[in-house]
């Protein structure tokens, strides 16, 4: 008998590793989930500072084929997917490699799309404070 | 994932996870237990995904190349070097029961890396 639920893990697990980490996205946490506080709770007419913006860092304005604020990393190409920033980066991608799931069956992988960074910075987020974090693409 | 702000697909790094040697040419990062999504239809926008979780170290080494690109339209500068660079990882999606994890960072490698540093935006014509 055909099990469907290991055909559809078998998809899933192709996907991750054969796009490479690419289908992989960062779920927000920590800092990224930071927006700056409008001091609404506090009741009144005055809005404690900061108001409005966030301390996010913003993203590159360019878009990619699908529409997302990212650019695959290249030649003469822009590393970073921060904009406003100086800083500390690294980026790399079309990685390839081999590996074994858990049931120790190999399981290449690495794509173009696969592309890793880090941003070491100060940057500028539409709150207009100058903050400094560490980042990474992933 | 995307951020609300269209941030695309960043993570915080802790604390002690990103090692850059101090002439800047060789950098380690190291993340653990990252919460990442498994959407094996991206980019498709009504894509489903499952939670998941990544280790990944990935090791950036200079080359001896120089990189210097300083493109006004675009409002970035960067100077460093082209960069090998190596990774290993591990990805686990708890609702599949799905665990994988990839060779020692020496058998792999990166066709593209660049290290050194940037400014871009508000921070390019300063």
């Amino acid at each position: 008998m055909r099990d469907r639920s290991r055909e559809a893990a078998g998809f899933s697990r192709r996907r991750l590793l054969t796009t490479g980490l690419g289908a992989l996205g960062v779920v927000g946490a920590g800092r990224l989930a930071l927006a700056a506080p409008a001091a609404e709770s506090r009741g009144g007419d005055v809005l404690a500072a900061p108001v409005g913006g966030s301390a996010e860092p913003s993203a590159i304005p360019w878009l990619d084929k699908n529409g997302s604020h990212n650019q695959s990393p290249g030649p003469g190409m822009d590393p970073s997917n921060i904009f406003h920033f100086k800083g500390r980066i690294a980026r790399a991608n079309d990685f390839e490699g081999t590996g074994k799931d858990g049931q120790g069956n190999p399981l290449a992988w690495g794509a173009p799309s696969t592309d890793f960074s880090f941003i070491e910075a100060t940057y500028w987020p539409t709150s207009r404070i100058e903050r400094r974090g560490i980042f990474s693409h992933l | 994932m995307i951020a609300a702000n269209g941030l695309y697909w960043m993570a915080d790094v802790p604390a002690g996870a990103l090692s850059v040697a101090e002439d800047g040419r060789k950098a380690t990062l190291k993340l653990t237990g990252v919460a990442v999504i498994d959407q094996p239809r991206w980019p498709a926008p009504d894509a489903e995904a499952r939670r998941a979780r990544l280790d990944v170290t990935v090791v950036w080494t200079a080359t001896d190349e120089p990189v210097t690109i300083d493109d006004p339209a675009k409002q970035f500068r960067f100077k460093g070097w082209k960069a090998t660079a190596q990774a290993e990882a591990r990805v686990e999606v708890p609702s599949l029961g799905f665990t994988w994890r990839s060779d020692p960072l020496a058998t792999s490698r990166a066709r593209f890396g660049v290290i050194g540093e940037e400014a871009n935006g508000r921070y390019y014509a300063a």
